[in-house]
C-alpha cells in the first residue's frame, strides 16, 4: 500500500513537473530582471502590432536591411537603467481578437491598441494618461495636430480623455497615375479635388487609351471596405456620420441626405470601374509600369512610397486630399496608440516607454526601418522625410485635418453593416435608400446593444 | 522458521492478486490525467464559459444578466438566418456535386489498369493543400478578367461571371472551391470502400450475364452505402461548420452583400469585431442545435448506428 501511494506520489509530482516545463510557467520578473539601476527588477511587457520583428532582417520588397525591435529594447533598456523591456509582437491579421485575448489575461503594461474605442477605457481595462502627463509637464504640441484628440475616449465614468498617445499614423488620400492623366489630355487633379472633379475626369478616362490603345479604367475604389468613402462623401457636404461617443448619446445620420448623395456618387464612378470591385479585384496593375486605372480613392500610406521609389514611379503618381468640410476637417482619423494598462505594476516605467515613443530616435527608426508614419512635428525637419517631401508633405497635411474624435463605430457593426449594404447598393441587390435606412436601424440597435453591455 | 518464508509468499500473492491491479489502474489514470485535463481546460471549460456568456450581455469582460435575450436577438435576426441560408446552400450543393462525383471517380481509378497510385496522389493533393492557401489561390482562378476559369469559359463561348464579385455566383464560387478541395477524401473513401467489396459478387453476376453497368449499380453502389452515409454525415458537419475560405475570401461579413457568410462567420463577426460576446455565445448554441439535429436527421435517413 505504502509503495502503491510512493508510486502515485512520484508519478504526480513528475506529471506536474511535465506540465510546468510543457507549459513554460515561468515568471518573467526573476529569471531576467536586473538588480541594479533606478528601475531595478521591472519588467516592462508592451505589445506591438505589425510586421515587426525582434531581429533584423530584409525587407521583401525593397531587398534593404531592416533593423529589428531590438534596437529599441537596447536603447529604452540604456536609458532606464535595470529596466528589461520584452516586446510581445503580432501581425494585424487577427490583432482585434488577440489584443482582447492579452488585455483580459493582464498580459502586458502597455499596448499598442488602434481599436482603443472598442471599450476598453469604458470598462476600465486602461489607465488615465493625463496625471502622467501633467507629472512631467510632458507637452504634448510635439505631436502633429490633431493626433492626440483623435484617440481621446470615454472611460467608466463617462467622461472623455487621454488613454492614449499617438505612437504612428494613418491617414487616407487620393493617388492617381498623371501618365494616365496626360495620355487622355486631362488636367491633374486639384490638391483638394471635389467629388464632380473625381467623377468628371474618372468618366473622361474610361476606355481605350488614345496613346496606347488599352483598356483603362478611370477609378478604382475598395469595394470590400467603401464605408469610409460614404461617410467622407456625406463629410464632403458638410454633413457626417452623426455624433457622440458614449452610446447613450449616439446619433447616428447614415440614412441622411448627404450621406445617400455620397453613395449614389459611389455608384456613378462604380461605372468607370473594373469589373472586381466588390471582392477587391482589377488592381492588379496598379503601382506597376502597365498601371490601367487613372484615380485610386481611399489610399493608405503603408508601404507605399517603397513601392513606389522600388518601381521607379517617383514622377508618375500624384497625390490629392480627401474631402473635408467647410471647417476643414474629414476623413478617416486612424493609426496607433500606446494604452497603458490599468492593472500595469510598473505604471511609471510605462509611462516611461510612452514617452520614450514620442522621441525622434523611437520615431525616426519606426519610419526608417518599417515606412510607419511618424506622429511629431519635428519628423518634418528629418532629411529622410525631406527626401519623399512630394508625399510627405500632403501626408502630413491628410494627418492633421482627419475626422476627429475618431468615429466611435468604427470597430463595430455599423463599420460592417455600412461595408455589406454599400456593396448591396453597389451589386444592385438593394436600393441606396434602403441599403441606408438599414444601415441606421442596425447602428441604433447596436448602440443600445452596447450600452447593456457596461 | 519454515513455515515464515511460506507466509510471506502467500501475502505476496495476496499482494499480487488484489493490490497491483488497483495500483496499476490508478497509475493509468494518472497518466490519462494531462489529457483529461487538457480536455478540461480547452473543451468543458470553454463550452460552460460559452453557456454562461450567452446568457450576459458581455463584450468580452463583465457585463449584465440577459437571461434569453441574446438568443431572442439571434432567433429574430435576419443576418441570422441568412448566414444559415448560405450555410446549408454552400453545404447542400457540394455534397450533392462531390460524392457522386469523387465515387465516379474512385470506380474509374478502381478499374483502370496503371497509374492507379498516380491518379490517387493527383486527386488528393487538393485535400492536403491548406484551406486557407487554397482560398487565396481561387481569387485569381475566379477573377473576372484575368482568371483563367472565365478564360476557358470565354473560349467555349459561354458567358464570364463576375464570381466573387457578384452576390449571385459568390456561393458559387465557394462550392467549386469546396468541390475542389473535398473531392479528393471522398475519391480515397470511397476507394477504400470499392477495393473491400468482395470480386465473387462481380465474377458470379459475371456469370449470370450483368454489364458492367448492371454490376456498378446492383453490387457497387449498394456495398457503398454504409461510405456514402460516413461522407454525408462528417460533410455536413464540417459544411455546417464552414469558415476558413469564407472568411479568406468575403472576410467576416461574408463580402459582397454578406452573400457567402455562413453561421460561424456570424458568429466570428460578433465575437470579435463586434465584441458582442452574448450574441456570438447564443449563436454558437443556436448552432450545437442545428448541427445535433441535423446529424439526428441525417442518421436516421441512412440508418447509419453510432
Amino acid at each position: 500500500m505504502k509503495t502503491s501511494r510512493k508510486a502515485l506520489a512520484s508519478s504526480l509530482v513528475m506529471l506536474l513537473v511535465a506540465l510546468y516545463l510543457l507549459t513554460g510557467c515561468s515568471s518573467s520578473e526573476g529569471a531576467t530582471s536586473k538588480k541594479t539601476g533606478k528601475w531595478a527588477g521591472q519588467t516592462l511587457t508592451v505589445q506591438m502590432i505589425g510586421t515587426f520583428k525582434m531581429q533584423d532582417s530584409t525587407d521583401p520588397i525593397t531587398g534593404q536591411k531592416v533593423k529589428g525591435l531590438n534596437t529599441l529594447k537596447e536603447e529604452f533598456e540604456k536609458q532606464h537603467p535595470g529596466a528589461t523591456l520584452k516586446i510581445v509582437t503580432m501581425p494585424w491579421d487577427g490583432y482585434i481578437q488577440k489584443t482582447k485575448t492579452m488585455v483580459t489575461g493582464n498580459q502586458a503594461d502597455v499596448y499598442q491598441m488602434p481599436g482603443l474605442d472598442s471599450g476598453y477605457a469604458r470598462e476600465g481595462d486602461l489607465e488615465p494618461l493625463q496625471p502622467f502627463i501633467d507629472k512631467d509637464h510632458f507637452d504634448l504640441n510635439k505631436y502633429v495636430d490633431n493626433q492626440v484628440e483623435g484617440w481621446e475616449t470615454i472611460g467608466p465614468d463617462g467622461k472623455k480623455r487621454i488613454y492614449g498617445l499617438p505612437v504612428f499614423g494613418d491617414t487616407r488620400f487620393i493617388l492617381y497615375d498623371k501618365k494616365v492623366f496626360k495620355d487622355w489630355g486631362v488636367k491633374d487633379l486639384s490638391a483638394h479635388p471635389t467629388m464632380n472633379e473625381i467623377l468628371e475626369k474618372a468618366k473622361q478616362m474610361t476606355g481605350k487609351n488614345p496613346k496606347t490603345g488599352k483598356q483603362n479604367y478611370g477609378v478604382y475604389f475598395s469595394g470590400k471596405s467603401p464605408e469610409w468613402l460614404i461617410v467622407n462623401a456625406a463629410e464632403a457636404q458638410n454633413g457626417s456620420w452623426g455624433s457622440g461617443q458614449k452610446f447613450d448619446e449616439m446619433k447616428f445620420n447614415f440614412d441622411s441626405p448627404e450621406m445617400l448623395k455620397g453613395l449614389n456618387w459611389l455608384l456613378d464612378l462604380s461605372k468607370y470601374a473594373p469589373k472586381g470591385i466588390t471582392s477587391d479585384q482589377g488592381s492588379e496593375k496598379w503601382l506597376t509600369k502597365d498601371n490601367n486605372i487613372a484615380i485610386m480613392l481611399n489610399q493608405g500610406p503603408g508601404s507605399l512610397i517603397s513601392k513606389i521609389n522600388s518601381q521607379g514611379l517617383q514622377k508618375r503618381i500624384g497625390i490629392a486630399q480627401e474631402f473635408n468640410n467647410d471647417e476643414g476637417k474629414g476623413g478617416l482619423f486612424a493609426g496607433s496608440p500606446f494604452v497603458m494598462a490599468k492593472n500595469s505594476k510598473h505604471k511609471d516605467l510605462a509611462w516611461e516607454w510612452i514617452k520614450f515613443s514620442s522621441t525622434d530616435f523611437f520615431q525616426k527608426y519606426l519610419w526608417e526601418e518599417y515606412n510607419s508614419i511618424p506622429v511629431i512635428k519635428d519628423a518634418k525637419k528629418w532629411k529622410s522625410i525631406k527626401d519623399e517631401s512630394q508625399f510627405m508633405n500632403p501626408i502630413f497635411d491628410a494627418l492633421s485635418t482627419p475626422w476627429t474624435p475618431h468615429y466611435p463605430w468604427v470597430n463595430g457593426e455599423p463599420r460592417l453593416e455600412l461595408e455589406s449594404q454599400v456593396q448591396g447598393a453597389l451589386t444592385g441587390k438593394i436600393s441606396p435608400k434602403a441599403a441606408l435606412e438599414n444601415v441606421e436601424q442596425k447602428s441604433n440597435e447596436w448602440a443600445k446593444q452596447q450600452l447593456n453591455n457596461q | 522458521m519454515r513455515s515464515k518464508p511460506n507466509r510471506t509468499k502467500a501475502q505476496s500473492e495476496i499482494a499480487l492478486g488484489t493490490l497491483r491491479p488497483k495500483r496499476s489502474s490508478l497509475i493509468w489514470y494518472v497518466f490519462l490525467a494531462p489529457a483529461f485535463l487538457g480536455i478540461l481546460c480547452f473543451m468543458v471549460y470553454p463550452i460552460l464559459e460559452s453557456l454562461r456568456l450567452s446568457l450576459f450581455n458581455s463584450s468580452g469582460t463583465g457585463g449584465t444578466w440577459a437571461g434569453l435575450a441574446n438568443y431572442k436577438t439571434v432567433l429574430s435576426s435576419s443576418e441570422f438566418w441568412h448566414s444559415v441560408y448560405n450555410t446549408f446552400y454552400i453545404g447542400f450543393f457540394q455534397m450533392i456535386i462531390t460524392i457522386p462525383l469523387g465515387f465516379i471517380f474512385a470506380s474509374m481509378i478502381n478499374s483502370v489498369a496503371f497509374a492507379k497510385n498516380f491518379f490517387k496522389v493527383i486527386f488528393f493533393l487538393p485535400n492536403v493543400t491548406a484551406i486557407v492557401a487554397a482560398a487565396m489561390i481561387f481569387t485569381f482562378v475566379l477573377h473576372p478578367d484575368m482568371g483563367i476559369l472565365n478564360y476557358f469559359l470565354d473560349k467555349v463561348g459561354l458567358p464570364t461571371p463576375l464570381w466573387l464579385s457578384n452576390p449571385g455566383t459568390a456561393k458559387w464560387a465557394i462550392i467549386l472551391l469546396g468541390v475542389w478541395h473535398w473531392i479528393g477524401f471522398v475519391i480515397i473513401i470511397c476507394l477504400a470502400n470499392l477495393q473491400a467489396i468482395s470480386p465473387e459478387l462481380y465474377e458470379a453476376s459475371t456469370i449470370d450475364g450483368a454489364s458492367g453497368l448492371q454490376q456498378w449499380l446492383f453490387i457497387t453502389i449498394p456495398n457503398m452505402m454504409g461510405t456514402f452515409a460516413f461522407l454525408l454525415i462528417t460533410g455536413w458537419i464540417g459544411a455546417l461548420q464552414r469558415f476558413n475560405e469564407v472568411y479568406v475570401i468575403g472576410g467576416p461579413t461574408g463580402s459582397p452583400n454578406r452573400s457567402i457568410q455562413t453561421v460561424v462567420a456570424y458568429i466570428y463577426e460578433h465575437g470579435f469585431t463586434g465584441f458582442q460576446f452574448g450574441i456570438a455565445s447564443a449563436a454558437t448554441y443556436v448552432l450545437f442545435v442545428i448541427i445535433l439535429i441535423f446529424t439526428m436527421f441525417n442518421l436516421k435517413l441512412t440508418k447509419m448506428k453510432l
